[in-house]
């Protein structure tokens, strides 16, 4: 199995349609938000009084970050467009199927199921996860941002460092902050207490203790590959501020100087809506906004993905790199 | 109310502490003083941390100078002794030749060196800090080191499918006192930098009990068929970091190991008599 020792093969959650039957009659003016969950929705709370997010939640989701461009003017789909939609992607994100072609073939050596990139799309029928812009795509990149990642050198198997922070199990794009549907490990687990939120990814088990206690952030010069976290409550909403991240954990560009805000509301007994701003003057042109319904995970257990002890891609990617070199030797 | 181990005894066999000096009557102050969470359970929360040098060895031991002469003072290791019920660890013979080979090699083969996840019970005792997170049903332990992590399933999960760094830990309170069962740990871990080993058959009972609002009493026993010939058993107290900006910060050790893992794997590396 890819360099983990353990794996969570999820149950595959039904596909769940109450939410969505106000839909329909929306089909004319798609653009406007379908009013998906209950206003009048109240979560199960702890006895301080605070809605209960505890428990695994699941961010396998098959919407795209950004809108693809043949549906560059419909901002929503309909329940019927939705199923035909995620079928359409369960199938091409099958990876048992087998190729003629030998080297493609070898390529889907992680067969589905190691992959676990969900079958649903998100509950509000959204095209895209980002929902501002409006055009469901992340804004433009400043000239510094543009210049910077012109500048960044691409992976090379030079030498440990200069591999890819998740082939090296440091850090993955989906764990996050902010967390991201991905192609498999995407689930994560809540923990509250009084004054602390403990949220455990398992992708690379990565652990974010946030504080709620309203202490302020460590200095700016103590960087952190995920940043510092900080949270307070608003209303029923879990608030997360993150800064001070290193700046080689950048998100499509962000900066050393990004502020995420992220808010979580449980909106369903089974639906976590897990919003988060990127706010980063430096490398957007402006900020942008991402909408994920998490899904509640009832009978699964979230295991231990111990990335970096099973490491054997680095030593078949250097070990590999210095053969060819090798072997290139010979014929000189 | 009276919560202490030897109160409790008391109650049900008076002879148990008569002969400590002074008894006191029921109820009195003697009683450890704990915050409790609404279910009325001892509250746990909190960031937790061993001051006893037991991640050098376990058992009793001199100062002793560092695992690489370059290091001089900084890296040799203070004197102690032990943490051992008994003082040694009861290992089979060939067992204890095992741990002294482990110990020779020990810069080369510790895996704290190579940042893997540390195991439990070392995870407690690394000089790192811990947390503790619980609230109802829920409980986690978040570690400085590695990001380490485990889940005490306070319900049966059943059986594990397979085995872990940090292994299955399954919770349970006796009294005032959070148990945890921990199996299915992978051979691959060592109890201390000192080569201090077990199979994947160890089991270990932890428990941790409060002693006062600021510590925990934390006893571990060791039970291995393969490599101990009885169970055995280590205890010390654990701190609360009392600072006023204490948190757990990233300790992603990855890139601190990856010289040692890969470093012959560099391009033009080579070898290290060479350098």
């Amino acid at each position: 199995m890819r360099r983990g020792r353990a794996v969570m093969k999820t149950l595959v959650l039904p596909s769940v349609g109450v939410c969505c039957g106000a839909l329909v009659s929306g089909l004319g003016h798609a653009q406007a938000p379908p009013e998906v969950f209950d206003p009048a929705y109240s979560p199960p709370r702890l006895p301080s009084g605070k809605p209960d997010l505890q428990g695994l939640w699941s961010n396998a989701l098959v919407t795209p970050l950004e809108r693809p461009a043949d549906l560059a003017d419909k901002a929503f789909l309909t329940e019927d467009e939705a199923r035909e939609y995620q079928a359409k992607r369960v199938e091409a994100l099958n990876r048992d199927s087998r190729p003629d072609d030998p080297e493609a073939d070898i390529l889907l050596a992680y067969n589905d199921f190691w992959w676990d990139s969900g079958t649903q799309g998100v509950r509000t029928l959204r095209t895209s996860l980002i929902v501002d812009p409006p055009d469901g795509r992340i804004p433009e990149l400043t000239e510094t941002a543009k210049a910077r990642l012109a500048a960044t050198p691409r992976p090379s198997a030079d030498g440990p460092e200069t591999q890819g922070l998740s082939t090296r199990c440091i850090y993955y794009a989906t764990a996050g902050p902010p967390m991201l549907p991905g192609s498999y490990n995407n689930h994560y687990q809540i923990v509250q207490t009084d004054d602390h939120v403990l949220i455990v990814n398992e992708m690379v088990h990565e652990t974010r203790i946030v504080p709620l206690d309203g202490r302020p952030f460590p200095p700016e010069t103590i960087r952190q590959w995920r940043g510092s976290s900080r949270g307070h409550w608003e209303g029923d909403t879990l608030v997360i501020e993150t800064r001070n991240r290193r700046a080689d954990t950048p998100l499509r560009g962000s900066s050393e100087n990004m502020r995420l805000t992220e808010r979580f509301t449980r909106v369903a007994d089974d639906v976590l809506l897990y919003e988060f701003t990127v706010d980063d003057a430096q490398a957007f042109t402006r900020p942008w906004t991402v909408e994920i319904t998490s899904l509640r995970v009832e009978d699964g257990l979230m295991y231990e993905y111990a990335c970096h002890e099973g490491n054997k891609s680095m030593y078949g990617i250097l070990g590999g790199a210095r053969a060819a070199e090798r072997e290139a030797a010979q014929w000189e | 109310m009276m919560r202490g181990a030897c109160a409790v005894a008391a109650l049900a066999l008076v002879a148990a502490c008569a002969p400590t000096a002074a008894p006191p009557a029921a109820g009195t102050a003697s009683a450890p003083v704990f915050a409790r969470t609404p279910d009325g359970k001892p509250d746990l929360n909190g960031i937790w941390q061993a001051l006893v040098p037991a991640n050098y060895d376990l058992e009793p031991h001199e100062a002793r100078p560092a695992p690489l002469d370059e290091l001089g003072a900084l890296g040799a290791e203070p004197p102690h002794l032990g943490v051992v019920e008994g003082g040694e660890i009861p290992y089979f013979a060939e067992a204890r030749e095992r741990q002294r080979r482990n110990y020779e090699n020990r810069f080369e083969l510790d895996p704290e060196r190579k940042c893997f996840m540390p195991g439990v019970p070392r995870a407690t005792y690394l000089p790192q800090p811990f947390q503790i997170f619980q609230s109802g049903d829920h409980v986690m332990i978040a570690y400085q080191f590695a990001n380490a992590v485990r889940q005490i399933h306070m319900q049966d999960p059943g059986p594990a499918p397979t085995s872990f760094w940090m292994g299955w830990s399954v919770g349970r309170w006796e009294g005032d006192t959070l148990v945890v069962e921990v199996t299915k740990q992978k051979a691959d871990t060592w109890l201390d930098r000192a080569g201090n080993f077990h199979s994947e058959e160890l089991r270990v009972e932890e428990r941790y009990t409060p002693m006062g609002p600021n510590h925990l009493l934390y006893e571990a026993t060791l039970e291995d068929p393969k490599v101990f010939s009885r169970p055995w058993k280590i205890s010390f107290p654990l701190y609360r970091r009392l600072e006023a900006n204490v948190e757990l910060l990233e300790f992603k050790c990855v890139p601190f190991s990856e010289e040692i893992l890969y470093g012959h794997l560099r391009k033009g590396y080579r070898g290290r008599e060479a350098e």
